[in-house]
């Protein structure tokens, strides 16, 4: 699954930590979200799209079949 | 949710071990000479009482940590279990079978063996997950 919460982040100029501490979850939790090697749980995700006042599908993007 | 910090669960985990390491070397010799069985077993046990306070420990702190770090734990645990589970069957079938001689003194290497391959592989699996912080 792809994401924008690295570009989204960014836009609101927060770090990963200042971002992790929002969520309440550890930097390497939004970092590996941010590199796709870890795909949060759903209530993971609303929370997410929440904090960036987003739609959840807006943020995470199923990948393309090949 | 207040998080257990790393910090806060190496101190509790270094007093822990330290009691552990006391109790080994200032109380469990004197289990062997001991007369009275009642005393023998207390003194017997003794070590075992840090060990379950590093485990609750342990539970604490997965229970503390988010979702992905859960996950890192749950791997590592069972990954771990996996390992240990294997070589103690192994070492049982053997001894069963009289290639190896076994006594009771090597159960005492289960909990530490358990832990050591939980910690490589918690180590292992943070850094895959790219983080150092894995609480």
């Amino acid at each position: 699954m792809n994401n924008r919460v690295r570009e989204l982040r960014e836009n609101q100029r927060w770090s990963q930590a200042q971002l992790a501490e929002l969520l309440d979850v550890s930097r390497q939790t939004v970092n590996a979200i941010e590199t796709g090697k870890y795909d949060p749980s759903l209530p993971l995700a609303f929370r997410i799209a929440r904090m960036f006042g987003k739609r959840i599908e807006t943020i995470f993007l199923p990948e393309e079949s090949a | 949710m207040a998080r257990y910090t790393e910090k806060l669960y190496r101190r509790h985990m270094w007093i822990l071990m330290t009691a552990y390491v006391a109790l080994m070397l200032l109380v469990w010799p004197h289990a062997r000479g001991m007369a009275n069985l009642p005393l023998k077993v207390v003194l017997a046990l003794a070590p075992t009482v840090p060990v379950i306070a590093l485990i609750c420990l342990i539970a604490k702190r997965v229970m503390a940590s988010d979702e992905l770090q859960q996950r890192l734990h749950m791997m590592a645990l069972g990954f771990a279990t996996g390992g240990v589970a294997t070589a103690s069957l192994a070492g049982g079938f053997l001894a069963a079978a009289g290639v190896i001689r076994l006594d009771g003194d090597v159960l005492i290497w289960m909990f530490p063996a358990l832990s050591l391959i939980y910690g490589v592989t918690h180590i292992v699996l943070g850094r895959r997950y790219g983080g150092a912080d894995c609480g």
